[in-house]
């Protein structure tokens, strides 16, 4: 059965969908990695592909962020996409255009969807950056993204800090402690790139078979090769 | 390859047009269906049944959903439908196991017949002696000793433990013939419902709305589920007229039909208006929508006229 009891309320809907966002740091610092992330981005492509039923329930957008947040792929299925998106590196690491980004985005997202009669589960972010923030006033966006009151298409965030970001940082993006994760210290970042995407994929192809009136609660798998950041803090 | 001795007639053959899979908007993917994973307990990928009694024509089906048929999993739904010969009532049970308890088709094949059992044993005292509450609490007291028999535990679990093994949604009720047509009394706990559909004008009535403007932006994850009892159970006394169905049935149902005015709505409303073959009942529950693949199970229930005419 699907947890939850209003659909039978609703006109007719097409589906219910897993809107997901995957928001990749462009700061300089990724510039050695800009392969692993673009392998990432078509293997994350790839596996969505292979489990159609899950991909079904899916819509992924792509951003990148650093002296702003600039869209890569517009909220899509993963099944039609015909050209990958491509990340490109660029300036410093502006966590907060990255959540002003998404405050506006989200919401258009969900009523779009919900115009073209879908139901919709809470959206998922998938947060992934090599260095702290540059900005000091990302927290007053985030908290506004994040609150459940003010803003109803809400997202889960789940963080994946590499490099440099630190573990209470990524505890503070995530809107819950086992959300965010850290690679282990001294980790190759190619590698924890390549992890984090191969994690997102299984967590999205798990919550795409979980969700089919099934569960709508976000399936999380935590990637090689991190842990906890709550374990750091 | 060998040439059989008697070729199938094309009209017979389960992909010939007639029993193609009915597709509504964009189909699900196409694939064979797998077998659970656990052959313990057997249990079929679809069953219907079918019967009149009196003045009351029953149908039902429960066909697994298209993730479960992909994934390997059984059929969580469950169904049962009974005659109570004395009380001339009919008794019926739909139930929705919670699809993260362990064993919620264990769970919701013992809600139904533990329902369908108390519900017996109050109609021996006639319909007035229906009361749902005790039926819940005995429902709810039969899945905690299942789960205790299964954990093999010293005492008898909480609801709440013995939901993670067990959880289920549940509508039950008994309907007997009345003067006019027939009078039902029903309740739920969780997410399954039931609805009214009147064949003329092809529209559905909800039995359980949620109160107006509750309607939330975002599908929600929370569900009420047996063994847990909820303080007020939700309660429904209806009388059925000719030219109406009474509708019983899971979200895997419900959620695709909405408020009934779409295409799912359209296709029901076209193969209810009497009581056909519950094969073809199972047939047409088993509608192929892109993401919908969820178990779905419907009981149908129909008033007949007095000389039992009316059915295909």
């Amino acid at each position: 059965m699907r947890l939850g009891s209003k659909g039978d309320q609703m006109p007719e809907k097409r589906g219910v969908l897993l809107p997901a966002y995957v928001v990749a740091d462009e700061s300089a610092s990724m510039s050695p990695h800009q392969g692993e992330l673009a392998s990432g981005l078509a293997s994350l492509c790839e596996g969505l592909r292979a489990e159609p039923m899950a991909a079904a329930r899916i819509r992924l957008a792509v951003l990148g962020f650093s002296d702003d947040a600039q869209l890569r792929q517009e909220l899509s299925d993963m099944r039609s996409i015909e050209v990958l998106p491509q990340f490109i590196i660029r300036g410093i690491t502006s966590y907060g255009s990255a959540f002003r980004d998404l405050l506006s985005r989200i919401p258009r997202d969900v009523d779009q969807l919900k115009q073209d009669n879908y139901a919709v589960n809470r959206p998922v972010v998938f947060f992934l950056s090599d260095g702290q923030p540059t900005d000091r006033d990302w927290r007053g966006p985030h908290r506004q993204l994040t609150d459940r009151e003010s803003n109803r298409s809400a997202p889960n965030i789940i963080s994946c800090g590499i490099g440099s970001a630190r573990a209470d940082t990524m505890v503070e993006v995530a809107t819950r402690q086992e959300f965010a994760f850290v690679a282990v210290a001294g980790a190759d970042i190619g590698r924890a790139i390549s992890n984090f995407f191969q994690a997102l994929t299984a967590s999205l192809v798990s919550s795409g078979q979980a969700m089919a009136s099934g569960q709508s609660t976000l399936i999380l798998e935590k990637p090689n090769e991190f842990h906890l950041a709550i374990d750091e803090v | 390859m060998p040439h059989p001795a008697f070729p199938p007639d094309p009209a017979d053959l389960d992909r010939g047009p007639r029993w193609r899979r009915k597709v509504i908007d964009v189909p699900g993917i196409e694939f064979e269906p797998r077998p659970p994973l656990s052959a313990e307990d057997f249990r079929p990928d679809s069953e219907c049944d079918g019967w009149s009694a009196g003045r009351v024509a029953v149908r039902s089906a429960s066909v697994r959903g298209d993730r479960h048929r992909y994934y390997k999993q059984p059929r969580q739904d469950s169904v049962c439908s009974a005659f109570h010969d004395s009380a001339g009532a009919v008794i019926f049970a739909v139930a929705d196991g919670v699809s993260n308890a362990e064993a919620s088709e264990i769970g919701s094949t013992d809600a139904c017949r533990a329902a369908a059992g108390a519900l017996a044993n109050q109609l021996e005292s006639g319909p007035g002696a229906l009361d749902f509450v005790q039926v819940a609490r005995y429902v709810s007291g039969t899945l905690r000793r299942r789960a205790q028999t299964m954990l093999n535990a010293g005492s008898l679990p909480g609801p709440a433990d013995a939901g993670k093994l067990l959880a289920t949604t549940l509508v039950a009720g008994a309907a007997w013939p009345d003067r006019d047509g027939v009078s039902v009394r029903l309740f739920r706990v969780g997410d399954s419902s039931a609805w009214v559909l009147n064949t003329e004008q092809g529209q559905y009535r909800h039995l359980f709305p949620s109160p107006a403007g509750d309607e939330e932006v975002l599908v929600s994850n929370e569900v009420t589920a047996l063994p847990g009892v909820p303080e007020t159970l939700e309660q429904q006394s209806l009388l059925v007229v000719p030219g109406q169905v009474l509708l019983v049935g899971t979200d895997g149902f419900g959620l695709p039909l909405g408020d009934g005015d779409g295409a799912v709505g359209a296709l029901f409303a076209r193969h209810l208006v009497s009581p056909g073959s519950p094969l073809w009942l199972g047939h047409v529950l088993d509608f192929s929508r892109e993401t919908f693949d969820d178990d779905r199970t419907l009981l149908a229930l129909w008033p007949l006229p007095p000389d039992g005419t009316g059915t295909v």
